[in-house]
């Protein structure tokens, strides 16, 4: 019972680095319906980012934050108008973000592994192998750290997309992008700001991956995956919808090794995923079926 | 199948007909292909201008760091031999040329580039490249074309359980890296430092090297009987990003020995979440890991405190004869100290040197002869180098195991002929 | 149309010049002084073009993208190796057995994913790619795990001789492909491809059809592994089933031209020979490069190199197709028409109107 509980405070605090990571994945395809498969990429390329920081500056990877979060929307934004904005809109589009975006990220690849080399990189900060207890077990540090900054990202994001007068006009055109236009919004700026945003939410998740595992630059391709899984689990209708999808595939992984082997854990977010597209094509909360 | 029929007739039937001719065709033409007609012999006696070498390296992709280390043991064997003017051959000095190709760790490009070496480059031998996988994917191609090929690379034993004939290895199986830090511990059962019998607790990752290093544990716990009980027997996926749920099974299992086979990334991950979570064993190996700089700056002194390792080569290993003139060539090219990759590298490069030589001449038979049969002086612990035919071409000698020590040390501990000091065990600090 | 023709959908002219330059890639080596190693690398590049074309029929010709084509890839050369050890089969017996395995494995997940359209099928490609993966790395029994599976080096055919099996692939994956689009099955296809409730209006078995094309593609990529299997002698599950394995096949047919049989079968050539002078000139830089060359074509020419050769032909005055086929941001239905018509234009060669 011990075990199950210890394991069950670990899984959450691994929903809460799968949320942070799948937001910017969700937030893109929900308004734009572009797969940013990028998104390992930037994620990546933002705890390089950080470790430079770290490296160079002495600058706490925590602290990094609203850098890395600046920077990735810039470059969001860059990619959106310099890009993205080409393609066509519709399932033909949709093909094609795939591949334009799957082409991004492999030059951010090569770029990364130009400048860092494909070694190894790890970030060390003093408090990297402290841990805090919690309800009698122990618990690294950064990993609550961590779980406590997706959350205010997560309520960060929530108050945006429904106080804000930018947030609803984000949701109006995931809605219908026609009736925005009448209505006055200016959609093609929203899409350029909500994919500035995307790419931020990834380099907040980079950011915070940099801080948990050590990376080179083929790191983020299982972050992708999982982001996939996420999205489709819990919807991309709300940012509780994606926490949700994180905290099912967080639980899943944690607890699947009462039944498969360790091994094969990783194995299980992916069979889960195939298995809720075939029965729920909407995903878990049923929310929109694309066509 | 609802067709769309435009003049009313299903298109099926033709189709079938068409497919099935098609695959009996296929079946009978692929009987009739040409045959290559025999090429030429294993190279002629004729002492040549100069002897090419030839060798792919992963020096750019996943293993770019270890091919570039690869690359610097090999170069500075070569040079060393060109030196003086080259190999004696039969009276005659011949230089030396390395044609290294970047294998960019890609298992068919390690093919594909051996491939070229040979039959277009027309190297007069090969050394090997690096990482399991890539060894043993292009030893295929020099067992084909019936070229010696030497590689510091592989370590797999199924690599040299084939019954190839041109395929030799430096590096020692990695169940030896087990056998002989359990030869250690076994030591330090009898002197009363550690429990017996000792629970272990076995994490592998899944490849080739993990599964030598879980066989290694597992035969010697098995031949020492009522001395080790293994409590887990867990692998792992590599990067992988959370090692919760295997850490959680060792903690339930309260082993006494942590034994972990993984490389250095999931070793990072895994080692810091083992500290905070606050485990402890009374002695932790993960395998070749653990001495590396790399690894003290990831996770501090104080993480990687009494951490054992096991290693193919250490510079401490000696500072007289080989080893003394190794490390002094190797500092004076390369400005620091080598490791065990530059030291495999060297050795491979050196024992086909000598071979060349012993043979007297660039045949290719003769020198794979000379490979087999030869016994020679070396920089690897136990001091003698030969590629004994019962191991399928692989050499066989007792690793170094190395403990890193609060004072930043990482001294050899044993074999006891060339340790630089003493193990401790069980860990200080962690008394239960 | 005309008529009584037994197969209305081959023109003679096009099976006349096919014949041709099959012939001509079957004398080849005899008569030409090639290297032993350009020698296998071009038999090693036709099965990569026959495992484009079969990647093309469900992701050009139904419009399905997959990302886990690896999987059949790894399972037929699994089960091929596996048989080949076991069994002593000869080669070819095993590599249709692995096809037939794999083509099967493609139904199982295929089945019912097929049912999602555009990138949710593509992401359950992606998951279906990583499972199969993972497991098969995990199952030693049928992998060799970690290790991987060797095969005697004595028998079986020789790189040499498995140029013209590699030849002999590419014909059977051409001819299918043909096939496929030609006939009324492809007249199928396109529907589904442009609206699957319409077809399904129309009495189009989408989920039939869907099947069939998922298994042959999946069959023919299968026996490619075989084929990979024989040629390395020495496969292992990592990287078999390996994403970048699938990425390849999505390049090659994306670059050459998605949608078209001439696009996967030059897309093939071309990311060899980019492949291969990279390699030897640039390797830190390929990653990047070939990015950007996907960026481009996405950008510009979203039918590839093919594109690019229709434009060239209508700048030289060739004219052929209806209006234009407008900028970077033709529509779906404008570069489906497009293939459709370069599809009857094109093929191995020139042809008359169908």
């Amino acid at each position: 019972m011990r075990e199950a509980l210890t394991l069950a405070i670990s899984a959450i605090l691994l929903a809460g680095f799968y949320a942070a990571m799948a937001y910017g994945l969700g937030l893109i395809y929900g308004v734009l319906r572009i797969v940013n498969l990028a998104h390992g990429g930037i994620i990546m390329a933002a705890a390089y980012l950080t470790w430079q920081l770290f490296d160079r500056f002495g600058i706490d990877p925590y602290l990094a934050i609203p850098i890395a979060v600046v920077v990735f929307f810039l470059i969001g934004v860059g990619l959106y108008l310099g890009l993205v904005r080409f393609l066509p809109r519709g399932p033909a589009g949709a093909v094609q973000s795939l591949l334009l975006l799957f082409g991004v990220w492999l030059v951010i690849r090569n770029i990364v592994y130009l400048l860092f080399t494909g070694n190894d990189q790890a970030i060390q900060t003093r408090y990297a192998t402290s841990s805090a207890g919690i309800l009698g077990a122990h618990y690294s540090v950064t990993r609550i750290l961590v779980f406590l900054v997706a959350v205010v990202a997560l309520v960060a994001l929530h108050l945006l997309l429904t106080r804000t007068y930018l947030g609803k006009a984000i949701r109006a055109v995931a809605q219908n992008p026609d009736s925005c236009t009448l209505a006055g919004i200016n959609v093609e700026r929203v899409y350029a700001f909500t994919f500035g945003l995307g790419t931020a939410l990834a380099g907040l998740a980079g950011v915070l991956a940099s801080t948990l595992f050590a990376f080179n630059p083929s790191f983020g391709a299982s972050e992708l995956l999982k982001s996939f899984v996420i999205i489709v689990l819990g919807g991309m209708g709300s940012v509780l919808g994606i926490a949700s999808g994180a905290v099912v595939l967080a639980f899943a992984e944690v607890f699947s090794i009462y039944v498969v082997p360790p091994y094969l854990t990783t194995a299980v977010g992916f069979v889960l995923l195939v298995v809720v597209l075939v029965l729920r094509p909407g995903g878990l909360f049923g929310q929109r079926v694309l066509r | 199948m609802a067709v769309i029929t435009m003049n009313g007739r299903s298109a099926r039937l033709p189709a079938i007909v068409a497919l099935a001719t098609l695959g009996a065709a296929a079946l009978g033409l692929a009987a009739c292909t040409p045959t290559q007609s025999s090429d030429d012999s294993g190279g002629a006696d004729a002492i040549p201008a100069k002897i090419v070498i030839g060798a792919t390296l992963p020096l750019t992709g996943t293993e770019s760091k270890t091919g570039g280390r690869f690359k610097q043991g090999y170069e500075l064997a070569v040079e060393a031999e060109n030196a003086d003017g080259g190999l004696d051959l039969g009276g005659k000095k011949v230089p030396v040329e390395l044609k290294l190709l970047d294998d960019t760790t890609d298992q068919a490009k390690a093919v594909n580039l051996a491939q070229r070496l040979i039959t277009q480059d027309k190297v007069n031998f090969l050394l090997g490249t690096y990482s399991t996988t890539l060894v043993e994917a292009q030893s295929t191609v020099a067992e084909q074309n019936q070229i010696p090929y030497v590689n510091g690379g592989g370590a797999a034993t199924s690599i040299y359980g084939k019954g190839f004939k041109w395929i030799f290895g430096t590096l020692a199986p990695v169940e030896n890296l087990a056998t002989t830090e359990m030869q250690w511990i076994s030591e330090q059962q009898a002197a009363g430092k550690l429990p017996k019998p000792a629970k272990v607790a076995l994490i592998w990752e899944n490849t080739s090297h993990g599964k030598d290093f879980r066989k290694g544990v597992k035969d010697f716990a098995t031949a020492h009987g009522t001395d080790f009980q293994i409590a887990t027997d867990e692998s792992f996926a590599l990067d992988g990003k959370d090692f919760s749920a295997i850490l959680s099974t060792v903690r339930t299992a309260k082993a006494d020995l942590l034994m972990v086979d993984a490389h250095l990334p999931d070793f990072i991950t895994m080692q810091r979440q083992y500290l905070s979570s606050t485990m402890c064993n009374k002695l932790i190996t993960y395998g070749a890991r653990g001495a590396e700089s790399d690894a003290r700056a990831a996770l501090g002194q104080k993480g990687v405190d009494y951490i054992l390792s096991a290693v193919w080569w250490n510079a401490q290993l000696g500072d007289k004869g080989l080893n003394k003139d190794f490390i002094d060539r190797f500092t004076a090219k390369y400005g620091a100290a080598p490791e065990w990759y530059q030291a495999e590298g060297y050795e491979a490069a050196r024992a086909l040197l000598a071979a060349i030589a012993g043979a007297g001449s660039v045949n290719k038979q003769k020198v794979r002869d000379t490979l087999s049969t030869m016994n020679i002086d070396s920089i690897l612990p136990g001091g003698k180098l030969s590629f004994p035919p019962a191991n399928g071409g692989q050499a066989d000698y007792p690793f170094v195991v190395q403990q890193n020590l609060p004072d930043g040390t990482s001294p050899i501990i044993y074999p006891a002929d060339v340790a630089t000091g003493k193990g401790v065990a069980p860990n200080p600090n962690c008394k239960g | 149309m005309t008529a009584a023709r037994p197969l209305p959908w081959i023109s003679l002219r096009a099976l006349i010049t096919f014949a041709v330059v099959v012939l001509v890639l079957w004398t080849g080596p005899l008569v030409l002084p090639l290297g032993d190693y350009t020698h296998n690398i071009i038999g090693l590049t036709f099965m990569f073009m026959a495992a484009a074309l079969a990647w093309n029929w469900l992701g050009g010709f139904v419009g399905q993208i997959s990302f886990g084509h690896s999987a059949m890839f790894g399972v037929g050369g699994f089960v091929a190796a596996r048989l080949m050890l076991a069994f002593g089969l000869p080669t070819v017996v095993g590599w249709l057995v692995g096809g037939l395995v794999a083509g099967g494995y493609a139904l199982l997940w295929g089945h019912p994913t097929l049912r999602l359209r555009g990138p949710y099928f593509s992401i359950a490609t992606i998951g279906v790619g990583e499972a199969t993966r993972l497991i098969a790395t995990y199952w030693s029994d049928f992998t060799g795990g970690s290790s991987g599976l060797s095969l005697p080096l004595s028998s079986g055919p020789t790189k040499y001789q498995l140029y013209w099996y590699g030849l002999y692939l590419l014909v059977a994956a051409v001819a299918i492909s043909y096939w496929l689009r030609r006939s009324r099955i492809g007249l199928a296809l396109l529907a589904i491809k442009e609206d699957v409730e319409a077809a399904a209006d129309v009495g189009v078995n989408a989920t039939r059809y869907q099947d069939l094309v998922l298994f042959l593609s999946g069959t023919m990529v299968g026996v490619c592994g075989g084929f990979y299997a024989s040629y390395q002698a020495f496969i292992d599950p990592q990287d078999m089933f390996s994403f970048d394995r699938s990425i390849s096949l999505i390049l090659m047919t994306v670059i050459g031209g998605i949608g078209t049989v001439l696009g996967a079968t030059g897309g093939a050539v071309v990311f060899v020979i980019i492949q291969e002078f990279l390699l030897a000139n640039y390797s830190q830089l390929y990653l990047g490069l070939y990015g950007i060359l996907l960026i481009l074509i996405i950008l510009f020419e979203p039918l590839g190199l093919t594109g690019l050769l229709l434009r060239l032909r209508r700048l030289i005055g060739y004219r052929r197709l209806p209006a234009d086929a407008g900028g970077p941001a033709s529509t779906a239905a404008g570069s489906a028409t497009e293939a459709a018509a370069a599809e009857g234009q094109k093929g191995m060669a020139e042809e008359a109107q169908p």
